[in-house]
């Protein structure tokens, strides 16, 4: 979570000598342990996709009879989400030119969209007519959909964090890395999703 | 020891009770309280929604959950995120609190020293070897006769089960992460992991995901194998799910570590550490690391998805409601077989190390050994399915996995060719370690032979599930990976315990285990040719006379893990202190002492050369500097006084003015000595120098008589220095708290002005305790501050 604050920076002695580690974002420790952490999720919802397409093409018909995904309705929640992309980017944006209004409310757009997007998920949940042991391809759609609200629901935990700390005066210019890794974990749940929906409701 | 000495070590502010910082005893309470609430909470939902309340899978899994996590809570990993999150001051990164060991309760604790961490992992993972290999003599001893003697055959199953499990996710993932963990930012040149607190947190998963496996037995043991194959696995006993909970714990415990080695290799590398300089022991662990974060998502991901069949009654697995049972096994053998290798790469560093120091000589085609061991970690994503040749899977897909297969041999055959060169005419030393790297060298060979037989599918379908199996996994696994293991533990022992090991018991506990392993393991081979079937308690009595050979040999094996145990344990405690660099090698975790200082260096090290340059004249691998350590033998009398007379003596004293030190952790501190020597440029000084070290209300006191002789030296070394300086500097430590010491001196010998050396604010007991207001209140004197920060501490 707030993984800055435990970087080695802390370990280092106080002669200066180590900041030239971190030469660039890439070399920054949080935001790299991110990247592969994120290579790490990949591939949790790689063994998801890999199940979901198993059982896909090991059925004639699809989605199996008396199974109706409601398309349109997901398609907006898409578009709620896939603008909560935008809007973190703006943010980030903003605070790297120290502008403190563009980071407020980038962050809480951000969050309230992240927000919607789930409640939206549970009213879908509520409303399919089916459930995960219905049959198999239920069983992938509750999962590999459960794994990305979950997903989604620890991001806004994140960016409820950065938002809380942003509105307490904190980030600056110089210093966002708390904000840079969310937003990577942010955009990552983003494009996780366009996948999702693409694969589980539109083929 | 003194005030800021008990900040930096417990922690800032007064101490919470037992009950409520972390502890062992909170981590109890925070376990049950979670685990059990969060059943009740279920159940209550259950409930609510019109099910029956209680389902065993369902409360078993949240149990476990929440049990572990509470329990991590507990002890203390999470404190500073917890503190950061909802907003409360976090200890500044200037405090090390928790990090470091000054005494055998710290291993104790949550600590966040890479060191401590790794000498944590080994240990436990140690307990957890016992453990496993008890069940595998459980199960020697019940096929030592044909029938059944001891165990039912549902016992037999989950014997073997548990030991594998054991053997794999406790065993030797995490001792190598262990080994890993302790010599990898050394070697590199860093001073900590890049994530230490993270590091802690991945040691603390490990007991609760070993309790959820040991613990499957008392609810009706895991009994699927290792493998955990679907539909046994969801129609099996509720150890099943305890095992799956384990699994994942495991799993984040080793993604955790491999994220925090990765980021730790790429980032903190020393200056002119480039890639080709690294030691072949981090090349080693940045392909497992790779394969660890991008692998060990899929076995989560399959058992939680077995875990969901079994709890929420989902149909992933399930052929009635349009799932698919071969599907489970491409998942878990996606992870399982890279895993192989998560258990070999890390100990083929440890050979290349081992190999090139006691052959003294470079180590051959050290490019081609690092790019090998990549390749192995590439072509290990396209092997996977060759365990499932007789599984009913696609046939031609066989035939792309054979090849790939028998590929690896190549870059494994690389790395066996140059371990050989390496030794060829070099000075080998036939060291404990040197030991079980040849012996790993003849096994492991033999455990690669076997496996291309089995990757040919002929061979593999006429072989599958029999004993020639079991002696393949267990030359790669035992003679492979146990082998390193133990050759890196008693490469480092000297390093991680400052103590040299016992090389005659280590020399026995070799060839015991040497030539039990082979008489247990080789004819394992014979038996499965024959056709006897592996994982079944009974068997034909034709095979009689060889099990019961076989059975003997495997309890000579266990007895021989005891010799090791012995020396290791008597060792530490009372063996030989170790020199900085016994085996006089060049990487950089040599070129410190032996335990190595808290930071590891004083400054980082600057890398001007190959690791591996044994046997060539003038080669370096790292110019390190070291500051020196104060040397009480040096100490020059005082300058002037040293040949006075008494008259002289009293002329002089009066003469200088007199400046009172009052200093204890900081007393050698580079600012404190600047500022004595600016005073003395100006007027001639005298320094008398005070070093407390009785604080009342202290109960960290560890071992007094090594925290006395440290500041006897630290106070020798500053002494010293001050009177090169031509500074006439005398001093002692007194057994009193510091305000009573500079009182006494005061009333005696009154000094012109005070010069109080503590750490920085947050860690100083002393100013917590407004001793610089006090004793200018009292003294009237002047009182100047001198804030040091020195970093190094004695070790107990």
């Amino acid at each position: 979570m707030s993984a800055h604050a435990a970087t080695a920076d802390g370990h280092h002695h106080a002669d200066g000598t180590v900041s030239a580690y971190h030469e660039s974002l890439l070399r920054s420790p949080v935001f790299l342990g991110m990247v592969m952490f994120l290579g790490s999720e990949i591939m949790l919802f790689g063994s998801f996709f890999t199940i979901f397409f198993y059982i896909r093409f090991t059925h004639t018909a699809w989605p199996p009879e008396g199974i109706e995904l409601p398309v349109e309705a997901t398609g907006i929640n898409t578009a709620i989400l896939i603008s909560s992309s935008f809007t973190m980017h703006w943010a980030l944006v903003s605070i790297k030119r120290d502008q403190r209004f563009g980071l407020i409310v980038g962050l809480f757009l951000t969050l309230a969209m992240g927000l919607t997007f789930l409640s939206l998920q549970v009213h879908e949940y509520l409303n399919l007519g089916f459930t995960p042991s219905n049959n198999a391809f239920a069983s992938g759609f509750f999962s590999l959909t459960g794994l990305h609200g979950m997903h989604v629901a620890v991001g806004a935990t994140l960016l409820g964090i950065a938002f809380i700390r942003a509105c307490r005066g904190h980030y600056s210019g110089a210093e966002h890395i708390g904000l840079e890794v969310t937003g990577l974990y942010w955009h990552f749940v983003d494009v996780v999703w366009i996948l999702l929906y693409t694969v589980v409701y539109l083929l | 020891m003194t005030g800021p000495v008990h900040h930096e070590h417990g922690g800032g502010g007064p101490r919470r009770s037992v009950w409520l910082r972390g502890s062992w005893v909170r981590a109890l309470w925070v376990s049950a309280f979670m685990g059990i609430g969060a059943a009740l909470i279920v159940m209550g939902i259950r409930d609510l929604t019109g099910r029956t309340p209680y389902s065993a899978g369902v409360v078993q899994t949240f149990i476990m959950l929440f049990g572990g996590i509470g329990f991590t809570i507990g002890i203390g990993c999470w404190d500073y995120w917890g503190s950061y999150v909802i907003g409360r001051p976090t200890p500044e990164h200037e405090d090390h609190s928790n990090h470091g060991a000054y005494s055998w309760k710290d291993y104790f604790k949550v600590n966040t020293d890479h060191k401590v961490i790794g000498v944590q992992y080994l240990v436990t993972t140690f307990i957890f070897f016992m453990i496993g290999g008890m069940l595998a003599e459980g199960m020697r001893a019940e096929l030592a006769t044909p029938g059944q003697q001891y165990f039912s055959p549902g016992t037999f199953n989950g014997l073997f089960s548990v030991h594998a499990a054991l053997m794999i996710f406790l065993f030797v993932i995490p001792a190598f992460a262990g080994l890993g963990n302790f010599v990898i930012p050394i070697m590199i040149g860093a001073q900590d992991m890049a994530f230490p607190r993270l590091n802690a947190l991945s040691f603390w998963m490990l007991p609760v995901a070993g309790m959820c496996m040991v613990s499957s037995f008392l609810v009706g043991a895991f009994d699927a194998g290792w493998t955990n194959y679907v539909p046994l696995a969801v129609h099996g006993p509720d150890g099943q799910t305890m095992w799956v909970m384990g699994v994942q714990f495991a799993g984040a415990s080793s993604i955790a570590t491999a994220v925090n080695f990765l980021v730790t290799i790429v980032t903190m590398r020393a200056p002119g550490m480039t890639f080709w300089r690294m030691p072949l022991l981090v090349w080693a662990n940045l392909a497992t690391s790779t394969l660890v974060v991008l692998g060990t998502p899929f076995i989560a991901g399959a058992q939680f998805q077995v875990l969901f069949d079994r709890i929420m009654h989902t149909h992933f697995y399930d052929p009635t409601h349009g799932g698919n049972v071969i599907a489970y096994q491409h998942i878990f053998w996606f992870y399982s077989h890279p895993a192989v290798y998560i258990m070999m790469l890390p100990g083929f560093g440890i050979i290349s190390e081992v190999i090139a120091i006691h052959s003294r000589k470079p180590i051959f085609g050290y490019k081609l050994i690092a790019i090998s061991t990549v390749a192995i970690g590439v072509l290990g994503f396209t092997v996977w399915a060759h365990h499932m040749f007789v599984s009913g899977m696609a046939p031609w897909l066989r035939i792309p996995m054979m090849f790939t297969t028998m590929a690896i041999a190549v870059p494994t055959g690389i790395k066996m060719f140059s371990w050989l060169a390496t030794m060829w005419r070099g000075v080998i030393h036939l060291t404990t370690p040197m030991l079980f790297a040849c012996g790993f060298l003849a096994t492991f060979v033999v455990g690669g032979l076997s496996g291309i037989f089995l990757a040919v599918i002929p061979v593999d379908i006429a072989t599958s599930d029999t004993y020639f199996v079991v002696a393949h996994i267990h030359y790669v696994l035992f003679g492979g990976s146990v082998f390193t293991i133990y050759a890196g533990i008693y490469h480092w022992f000297p390093k991680m315990t400052g103590k040299m090991y016992d090389e005659g018991l280590g020399k026995l506990h070799f060839w015991l285990t040497f030539v039990a392993f082979n008489a247990t393991f080789m004819p394992m081979h014979w038996l499965g040719l024959q056709g006897m079937q592996r994982r079944i308690a009974d068997y034909p009595s034709q095979f009689g006379t060889l099990n019961f050979f076989i059975s003997i040999m495997a309890f000579i094996l266990g007895a021989s893990t005891l010799v090791f145990l012995y020396n290791m344990a008597y060792s530490w405690w009372r063996g030989e202190t170790a020199p900085a660099n016994p085996w006089r090698a060049l990487t950089l975790e040599w070129q410190v002492t032996s335990p190595p200082p808290i930071f590891n260096f004083d400054e980082p090290p600057q890398i001007v050369g190959s690791p591996y340059a044994y046997g060539v004249p003038g080669a370096r691998h790292a110019v390190v500097t070291v500051h020196a350590p104060p040397q009480p033998e040096e100490v020059p009398v005082p300058v002037a006084l040293a040949t006075a007379t008494r008259e002289e003596r009293e002329a002089i004293m009066s003469a200088l003015k007199h400046i009172l030190v009052v200093a204890n952790q900081t007393v050698s501190g580079d600012r404190l000595i600047a500022a004595l020597r600016s005073r003395a440029a100006t007027d001639p000084v005298r320094v008398t120098v005070i070093c407390p070290q009785n604080d009342p209300g202290d109960a960290w006191v560890v071992d007094e008589q090594d925290v006395r002789a440290a500041t006897q030296a630290r106070l020798d070394g500053t002494l010293a220095a001050l009177r090169r300086a031509g500074i006439e500097a005398t001093g002692h430590v007194v057994e009193r708290d510091p305000y009573t010491a500079v009182m006494d001196v005061v009333e005696e010998d009154p000094p012109s002005e005070i010069i109080v050396s503590t750490l920085p604010q947050t860690r100083s007991g002393w100013l917590r305790r407004d001793l610089i207001e006090r004793l200018r209140d009292d003294t009237k004197l002047p009182v100047e501050h001198v804030v040091s920060d020195t970093p190094e501490m004695p070790r107990a």
